[in-house]
């Protein structure tokens, strides 16, 4: 291959001689290097061989014309834009047609002065430095577009959490999509699923996705609630994105042990629960403009809550669905994508029968938007992982005994308390681990730390501060009506506490948690709430009180005092790996 | 042309109408037929009756309209969107941000 010095090469195909002198002297006062033919496939051969970055050329030449060497050329140069000029003394308007047809650049009629020649060889080339110009910008976007691939698919998408869960439909109208999904396990096992779908598509649109992965993954893993993330999401892109662009998504927090699940749609077509049997349990429709368009969320903006059964699926999707759109102009709508979805439902493949139909009733007519669908399952996304959770380290198996010595007096302890409005702001959980984090280092094991404080600071702001009464829960549509009557309260909460302690023994391996939180409120009857509960369960009809069931299996010890309002519990974990390879207990 | 721009100077208003399809390929005309508008205290009107067609890009061009008409005091009415529209008005939530005449 001909590698490229700093000066540019220039070929001259003539057969006279006093020509080829008379150009090469010319083009060496402007920087060129010559390589000369005397012919026509001669230049063809040297061409090949030099590839320059200009080439001039006589039209009537022995053993091939420069028409003929002309169309070669530009055959075999067809990436590369070498400028090629005719030089010629017939000054005939068909030479100048025919030099054009064959491929030439320009033409230059003999005679000529030196200076109309420099001239001509300065403009020619500036075109071909533009072309060079663009190419090389050409083939920048595309090394971008297609690095910005990689990062949406393979390091965005492929982090998500029970992939071979959840169904899924990406189709991109460019070569990436603006859409995006995302699935993520929260410390207490709930899980948070997005689907979201930014305003046009292609590059410009994806350029959001990065923060808002980061965000979402972060905060879930954090433990904060699914609408503290979208109020966060909400405000980041409102700072980062301009003004015309946003992001419309929905949101879900599933918890399978709870059997409920917290939805929230910011601007998409509506999201829906299907049952089993594909019958419709609820729809979804967008209650907030979509998100980056307003610096807060709307002061009343709220999640919508269900109940849930453990083989309903959720199904979302975004508006390039509803809107595709066959050869006569018409849209897909919403009918006929409900009659596929349930179709779906029934052979257990929603994405796919989605999809088949979508094909069939657009037959070949290009894609317009990006096309997305998730459907998600309401429990075990965790299957995989049963084998590690059977055995979680909480409940010791053996008492170690040298433990007991390490019980001494704390090494740390922690005190938090929230009082009048801010109980009804502030979600003190993932203050509490981020706490625990920073002292003690991450770990699996502080799972069920965050369920146990979880539990038992809601139970404190339900049941003592708020006073509701946990038994609505029983049915569905208690359920409902309990959130609601929820939010009203805590929204006029005026006074009130929660003082939230802990205290922690580091054992050799492993440790021990002291929780004690303290409510205002006047008690309840814990031991009637899981009384019912366990009756309740037998049958398996109730929707309450599970809270203080899970709790009572993940804690040491677990103690209420002062008629409810006091609440103490023990968790103690041990690294019990760690403690068999020093023991060499294999 | 798709986008029309009508201004009457007697009582203070602009009525920008958008023809068929309101999308991206809009975005410059739809920007020309406000952005001289300096004035304070106009009454922009967005007729939508005609729009047949609106994606979220169309979307995107409201709120920088809405934009220039916060910036200059002024009010904003979306007035008569069609059912198709009004749909995609209705799914953002539009009515939360700006007045929508029906």
């Amino acid at each position: 291959m001909h590698i490229k010095t700093q000066a540019k090469l220039a070929l001259v195909v003539d057969d006279s001689m006093t020509q080829c002198m008379m150009l090469s002297a010319l083009l060496k006062e402007e920087g060129y290097q010559v390589v000369v033919a005397n012919d026509g496939a001669c230049g063809v051969d040297k061409y090949v061989e030099h590839q320059p970055d200009l080439v001039l050329m006589d039209i009537n030449m022995p053993v091939m014309d420069g028409y003929e060497a002309t169309r070669r050329i530009k055959k075999v140069s067809r990436e590369n834009l070498a400028p090629l000029i005719f030089i010629t003394s017939m000054d005939t308007d068909q030479a100048y047609i025919d030099s054009v047809e064959a491929g030439g650049d320009g033409i230059l009629v003999r005679p000529f002065s030196p200076q109309v020649f420099k001239a001509k060889i300065k403009s020619i080339q500036r075109i071909s430095d533009l072309y060079q110009q663009v190419k090389n910008l050409q083939q920048e976007q595309q090394k971008d577009a297609e690095l910005a691939k990689i990062m949406m698919s393979d390091v965005i998408e492929s982090r998500n959490f029970a992939l071979n869960k959840v169904g899924v439909i990406k189709q991109a109208a460019t070569m990436f999509s603006g859409d995006m999904q995302l699935t993520a396990l929260c410390p207490n096992g709930d899980l948070h699923v997005l689907l979201g779908d930014f305003t046009g598509h292609g590059l410009r649109a994806s350029i959001g996705a990065i923060p808002v992965t980061e965000t979402f993954r972060a905060m879930t893993k954090k433990g904060f609630s699914i609408l503290d993330i979208v109020a966060q999401i909400n405000k980041q892109l409102c700072d980062l994105l301009p003004k015309d662009l946003f992001f419309a998504a929905c949101f879900i927090a599933i918890s399978e042990h709870d059997k409920s699940a917290y939805i929230f749609n910011a601007g998409l077509p509506d999201g829906y629960l299907f049952s089993e049997d594909a019958e419709i349990k609820h729809h979804f429709p967008s209650v907030h403009p979509p998100l980056g368009i307003l610096p807060k969320l709307i002061s009343d903006a709220k999640l919508t809550v269900v109940s849930v059964g453990s083989s309903d699926r959720f199904v979302l999707i975004t508006d390039g669905i509803i809107e595709a759109r066959n050869e006569q102009g018409h849209e897909y709508g919403v009918a006929q994508f409900e009659y596929a979805a349930k179709k779906g439902v029934l052979i257990n493949d929603i994405a796919n029968n989605v999809v088949a139909s979508l094909e069939i009733f657009c037959q070949n007519m290009p894609q317009e938007d990006d096309i997305s669908l998730v459907d998600v399952p309401c429990s075990a996304w965790q299957e995989d992982n049963s084998a590690d959770q059977t055995n979680q380290p909480h409940i010791p198996e053996t008492f170690i005994v040298e433990d007991i010595f390490y019980d001494a007096s704390p090494s740390w302890s922690w005190r938090l308390e929230l009082t009048d409005n801010l109980l009804a702001s502030v979600n003190p959980v993932p203050i509490i681990m981020n706490q625990i984090n920073e002292i003690e280092g991450a770990g699996e094991h502080w799972q069920s730390l965050y369920t146990i404080i979880t539990e038992l600071f809601i139970n404190a702001l339900d049941h003592g501060v708020l006073g509701m009464d946990s038994s609505l829960k029983d049915s569905a549509e208690g359920f409902s009506y309990y959130f609601k009557e929820r939010t009203k309260r805590l929204e006029q909460l005026k006074s009130g506490f929660i003082r939230i302690e802990l205290c922690y023994f580091p054992f050799e391996y492993g440790g021990k948690m002291f929780i004690s939180i303290k409510d205002s409120g006047l008690g309840f009857d814990i031991f009637n709430v899981l009384k019912s509960n366990s009756c309740a369960q037998s049958e398996g009809i109730n929707l309450s009180g599970r809270g203080v069931e899970l709790v009572n299996q993940l804690c040491d010890t677990l103690d209420y005092q002062d008629n409810g309002s006091l609440v103490s519990a023990s968790y103690v974990w041990h690294n019990t790996k760690q403690y068999r390879v020093s023991k060499g207990i294999h | 042309m798709s986008v029309n721009c009508n201004i009457s100077q007697e009582n203070n208003q602009v009525i920008i109408s958008v023809n068929a399809r309101f999308d991206f390929s809009l975005h410059q005309h739809f920007r020309d037929a406000y952005s001289q508008c300096v004035d304070q205290n106009i009454n922009y009107v967005l007729d939508l009756s005609h729009t047949d067609y609106m994606d979220s890009s169309a979307l995107g061009m409201i709120l920088l309209l809405k934009d220039h008409v916060d910036l200059h005091a002024s009010k904003l009415v979306i007035s008569k969107p069609s059912d198709t529209v009004n749909k995609i008005l209705e799914i953002a939530q539009f009515h939360r941000l700006m007045t929508i005449e029906h």
